[in-house]
């Protein structure tokens, strides 16, 4: 890296400004994608149409010849839904600097892969065989990358975040704003002793352990805040060696791959609620895309696995409360707390940061604003509906037709997940912060597990009804 | 925004802050988050001190761009 930096004299950074950041984060970017689709939505359905022509999604088959027959009788569909997404997400690559050029083939190729993972979701034996879309994805993107590689020409496409956050924004218009406001609460305090708990661990595990401050402080909020956004967020508020990120970052995947599979594993063997194992998902998983992954597979269950009450989107939206609502939000607090630490505390580095409370907010994961007003903004246009009215009218013109957007925005980041993801590359972590952020993921395990299923389960059953 | 102070490492020549290299610098960034997130803000690299550090942070190395 250090050549990347010196061999170059034209500029290679930006002078922050907050009216780039609109057009320069892919927050933002995800804001707009997301929100226009819902107004689009809502314009149709108010003038007695519906986008769900073109939010087009496979049905359950049970032979290839079934499958074969949907693809053939909405072939048009998948292809108008195709360059939806592209114009939409190719418009957003751009203005990030991504060229269109190198972009488009690649998203067509993940559109095509994406596609054939969710018709594969949707065999009526997928779930007997394990074949949960989100897992199907993401074994096959791994299997790929750590073998024969990914090709390049395919990695502009591969923008997991991008596609999760504009996934989460669409989300919103699934829940309920009343809904937000009667769960968040909850999922604030249980976020909010699990993220106390699981950072003092990890630091006070790495001090103990001889490792220094910046890199405990990196590996604590990657474990008990937000994963790898996390960890870049306090390795550049707190001035942390370049190589310390590198090994918080490689902890943090490696983990959090592990828990995409284990944690419906034991939820679906123990019987939890969808609702209880989405609450424990969002506590104890590390990064939105890896938690929205268990919760979605975890989801699936609902009505296919014996003896797993709760409905299907139950898991979703209790992950999302808890890891978006309940932990994401904090990560500026948590950067200019301990900004103010590294600067007035620790160890003098050569270079010196000012915190400023300003910090809160630009690192503030804008992305949550876009969900709380597709939230906002379906919960007005529901409102005059009953419940019954709102099943027959509002949920398949209106919002049945967001969720598939949403589902297809998912599955483009779990596959893009597993692409991208290539142990190799990884820098060696050590023995020290292997063990400092392991007994973290225990406690962090364990402790989600107890709030999710015996403190706050009756909560979280009720959100599974 | 405003905060960013003169002589600062966003206005460094060792300091570099573009998404593309940050990812590249950062195996895994890319596979559970981005460089284009709102958490990096303007964070980059520091090819002398070889840190991840803050468009504001300040040190005694600072270099104008040519």
């Amino acid at each position: 890296m250090a050549e990347i930096a010196e061999h170059a004299h034209a500029r290679l950074s930006i002078r922050p400004s907050a009216w780039r950041e609109l057009i320069r984060k892919e927050d933002w970017w995800a804001i707009w994608i997301g929100l226009r689709l819902v107004a689009v939505a809502i314009a149709l359905f108010a003038n007695g149409g519906s986008i769900k022509w073109i939010a087009v999604a496979p049905q359950k088959w049970s032979h290839l010849a079934n499958a074969a027959a949907q693809l053939q009788t909405h072939g048009a569909q998948y292809a108008a839904l195709c360059v939806l997404w592209a114009a939409s997400l190719g418009i957003g690559a751009a203005a990030l600097g991504i060229k269109l050029s190198r972009f488009l083939p690649a998203f067509l190729a993940l559109y095509v892969v994406a596609g054939a993972i969710y018709f594969l979701g949707l065999w009526d034996q997928a779930a007997h065989y394990n074949l949960e879309p989100p897992l199907v994805a993401l074994g096959l993107g791994l299997l790929i990358s750590n073998t024969v590689g990914a090709p390049r020409w395919l990695e502009p496409g591969l923008r997991v975040e991008f596609y999760i956050k504009t996934g989460i924004v669409l989300l919103g218009a699934g829940l309920p704003l009343t809904l937000i406001a009667w769960a968040g609460p909850v999922a604030i305090v249980q976020a909010a002793i699990v993220s106390l708990v699981t950072f003092g661990v990890i630091y006070f595990s790495a001090v103990r352990l001889g490792l220094d401050r910046r890199l405990a402080a990196t590996l604590g909020t990657g474990g008990a805040v937000c994963g790898v956004s996390g960890a870049i967020a306090i390795g550049g508020a707190v001035g942390a060696k370049k190589e310390q990120v590198s090994v918080a970052i490689s902890l943090v995947v490696v983990w959090a791959i592990v828990m995409i599979f284990v944690l419906p594993l034991v939820a679906r063997s123990l019987h939890l609620s969808t609702g209880v194992a989405g609450a424990w998902i969002g506590t104890s998983e590390f990064a939105d895309a890896a938690g929205l992954a268990a919760a979605q597979t975890y989801g699936g269950y609902a009505g296919n696995v014996p003896g797993i009450a709760g409905n299907a989107d139950a898991a979703v939206s209790a992950f999302t409360l808890m890891k978006v609502i309940g932990r994401d939000v904090w990560i500026g607090v948590w950067a200019f707390v301990l900004s103010l630490i590294a600067t007035t505390r620790w160890e003098r580095t050569g270079v010196q940061n000012k915190p400023e409370a300003g910090e809160i907010w630009r690192r503030f994961p804008k992305f949550v604003l876009g969900f709380l007003v597709a939230s906002a903004v379906i919960t007005i246009v529901s409102k005059g509906y009953d419940y019954a009215a709102y099943k027959r009218v509002v949920l398949p013109g209106l919002v049945a037709p967001l969720q598939a957007l949403r589902t297809w925005a998912f599955t483009f980041a779990f596959l893009s997940i597993g692409l991208t993801t290539k142990f190799r590359e990884f820098a060696s972590v050590g023995a020290r912060p292997f063990y400092a952020f392991t007994i973290g993921v225990v406690v962090n395990v364990l402790l989600g597990f107890v709030l999710s299923t015996q403190v706050f389960s009756e909560f979280w059953n009720r959100l599974g009804q | 925004m405003s905060s960013v102070r003169a002589h600062s490492c966003v206005d460094c020549r060792h300091f570099n802050g573009r998404p593309l290299d940050v990812e590249q610098a950062l195996p895994g960034l890319s596979s559970l988050s981005s460089a284009y997130a709102a958490v990096r803000s303007g964070d980059g690299i520091c090819a002398v001190h070889d840190r991840y550090v803050a468009a504001s942070s300040v040190c005694a190395g600072y270099t104008n761009l040519p």
